[in-house]
């Protein structure tokens, strides 16, 4: 930990984690008046936020839980990245959560009194089962015991049901709501895993790429380019998905059709369009060629344009459903924030329309920042040192961290 | 079983907003909200009207928290801070909620309001009924149909104040109250029925 804590980039890291939660406890103090949202538009980055982190976290856990689950070896390499990137973001996803709740101090009511008909409820549930599923995960990957490896098979079989029931829940929030056209569809909760998929894999392939480079943690280039196949066919079959939802809501030019047409052509056209194009066609024409699958930094690019692609799809899922309000007319949707009503428009509004704040994205920044150091905390003390261990087995991890010289391998 | 719930005549109603006003005054509804607002339909400024001149409309809806008997707002909430009472109200336990706005994104009829920042109030002081409780920062409100009053056998203020008589209010289980018997013989409809959330907020014309 020593020597990390005088890294450039972990110092960065701190300084945004510090900013983040300075501007956390300035939104403490004043309401949520500080950010963009109003009741025309009542969640804003924050749930983005969350919806894509919750995603991200897939990956991670998918991949090493199919190791065992479906016994493909080679995946066992990747394990341990993988499960501590699926921490880390599901950390993340939490905390979002957190911040956007506008009274923090109520929330020992959810213990006392938990109404069991509510998805949020549901997903409080659910994602606090995941993130133990992790921590065991990885306790029982870190341990030398001789039972560990079974242990791993077992909670292998928990996590890969889990992480789908993660993915669905959080879909369920959105897509259970009858009064939000965008959003209330069956098709939700099976968008949501395939993007969680192709997301999560998509970091999962650039964080090895990234430890590839730092030599930290070595990858086999034939189980890059695996994973990137995989990483293509979760595209193909989440822009299927979304495919079937798009002609359902066109079709038959009713309701859907209005949304539609925001999502297209309207506000929330830009985010709807880079997903398509940059998220969908553009990385999976990359992935679709097997050569181009070998070649490390065209996998990476692929990888973050459908990460790109995801985090546009959660802005426009999320903000399109508020544009159109159910019932129209003048004066329209009273704002309740002073903030809002900065820009001159008074405090009507007759649609939904929302631009997140400087403190806002300053705490969302601050928040990932947050799970970085969770994930660089995290691998210090298990990857990097057990790799090392593994060839030292007497080393205890204190002398390893400080051992920058030996530069460890795995595979 | 008691359903409270209010039915409105968009014949009488004159979009004078009277009922948002004396709710505003009646609930301590703080600046920049409303519970209860009148809206022109399928116009975009209030200074509207829809047809082709001469041939031209204004339909004035009163909106506010419908006090479903399907309540989609009460369905989703995680700490139970909304909740369905004895009198069928839609109610909110300001010291459950925990601010998460599930409720907001639930109801179809955006009937609800958030406490952004610390309520204002102009004048400066809480103008409210006595009985009302004073909301702070980061919970969600709305129409409560006058629990403080109705609790009294009052008439919500909406009711009470509206100059052209345009809203009754009253049991809607009771076949023989005035506003069953309106409902039934206006046949009365209800603001989206097809989301199948069946408001106690009845209309009619």
């Amino acid at each position: 930990m020593s020597n990390l804590m005088k890294k450039p980039a972990f110092i960065a890291l701190a300084v945004l984690a510090l900013v983040g939660i300075g501007c956390w406890i300035y939104q403490l103090v004043t309401g949520l008046g500080i950010t963009g949202m109003s009741n025309a538009n009542s969640w804003g980055l924050y749930i983005i936020m969350f919806m894509f982190f919750v995603g991200l976290s897939a990956g991670g856990l998918i991949v090493a839980s199919s190791a065992s689950v479906f016994h493909i070896k080679r995946f066992k390499a990747v394990a341990m990245p993988a499960v501590i990137l699926s921490t880390a973001c599901i950390c993340v996803a939490g905390m979002f959560v957190l911040v956007d709740l506008g009274s923090i101090q109520n929330i020992w009511r959810l213990l006392v009194g938990p109404n069991f008909a509510s998805p949020l409820l549901w997903d409080v549930c659910v994602i606090t089962l995941y993130l133990v599923i992790n921590i065991l995960y990885l306790v029982f990957m870190n341990s030398k015991k001789d039972d560990a490896p079974r242990k791993v098979e077992i909670i292998s079989r928990f996590a890969l049901p889990i992480a789908i029931l993660v993915h669905s829940i959080t879909a369920w929030i959105f897509g259970l709501q009858i009064a939000k056209e965008g959003w209330y569809t069956a098709i939700l909760a099976p968008i949501f895993v395939a993007s969680a998929m192709d997301s999560g894999l998509a970091l999962l392939l650039c964080v090895l790429s990234g430890l590839n480079k730092s030599s930290k943690f070595k990858t086999d280039k034939n189980l890059i380019a695996t994973l990137a196949g995989l990483l293509a066919t979760c595209i193909a079959v989440d822009a299927f998905f979304i495919g079937c939802e798009l002609i359902t809501m066109a079709y038959p030019g009713a309701a859907g059709a209005e949304t539609l047409a925001i999502m297209t052509t309207g506000s929330t056209a830009p985010f709807f369009w880079i997903e398509i194009i940059a998220g969908l066609v553009i990385p999976f024409l990359i992935l679709v060629f097997a050569k181009n699958r070998e070649n490390e930094n065209l996998v990476v690019t692929a990888s973050v344009l459908v990460i790109l692609g995801v985090f546009c799809k959660r802005v426009w899922l999320l903000l399109t459903a508020f544009v159109l309000p159910n019932i129209e007319g003048a004066p329209g949707i009273a704002l309740g924030t002073f903030t809002a009503q900065e820009g001159g428009m008074g405090m009507w509004s007759l649609y939904g329309f929302y631009f997140p704040t400087v403190p806002e994205v300053l705490i969302a920044v601050g928040v990932v920042s947050v799970g970085a150091i969770i994930f660089w905390a995290i691998a210090q003390k298990t990857m990097f040192a057990n790799n090392i261990a593994n060839k030292v087995d007497s080393a205890d991890d204190e002398a390893i961290a400080s051992q920058e010289g030996a530069t460890p391998q795995a595979v | 079983m008691t359903r409270m719930g209010i039915a409105i005549s968009l014949d009488r109603c004159t979009g004078c907003n009277t009922c948002a006003m004396a709710c505003k005054m009646q609930n301590n509804v703080p600046m920049g909200m409303a519970w209860n607002r009148v809206v022109v339909e399928g116009c975009q400024s209030e200074f509207e009207a829809q047809g082709v001149y001469p041939d031209l409309t204004r339909t004035y809806i009163p909106v506010a928290c419908q006090h479903c008997e399907n309540p989609a707002c009460q369905k989703v909430c995680p700490t139970g801070a909304t909740y369905k009472d004895d009198k069928g109200r839609v109610e909110i336990d300001y010291e459950k909620c925990i601010g998460c706005r599930m409720c907001m994104a639930a109801c179809p009829y955006n009937a609800r309001s958030f406490n952004w920042e610390e309520p204002k109030h102009d004048p400066d002081f809480n103008y409210g009924d006595k009985d009302v409780p004073v909301r702070h920062k980061g919970v969600a409100e709305k129409c409560t149909l006058c629990k403080e009053r109705t609790d009294r056998d009052e008439d919500p203020m909406c009711v009470r104040s509206c100059p052209s008589e345009a809203r009754i209010f009253g049991d809607l289980d009771d076949p023989n109250s005035e506003i069953s018997k309106k409902v039934k013989e206006k046949n009365a409809y209800m603001l989206l029925e097809d989301r199948g959330t069946k408001p106690q907020v009845k209309y009619y014309n």
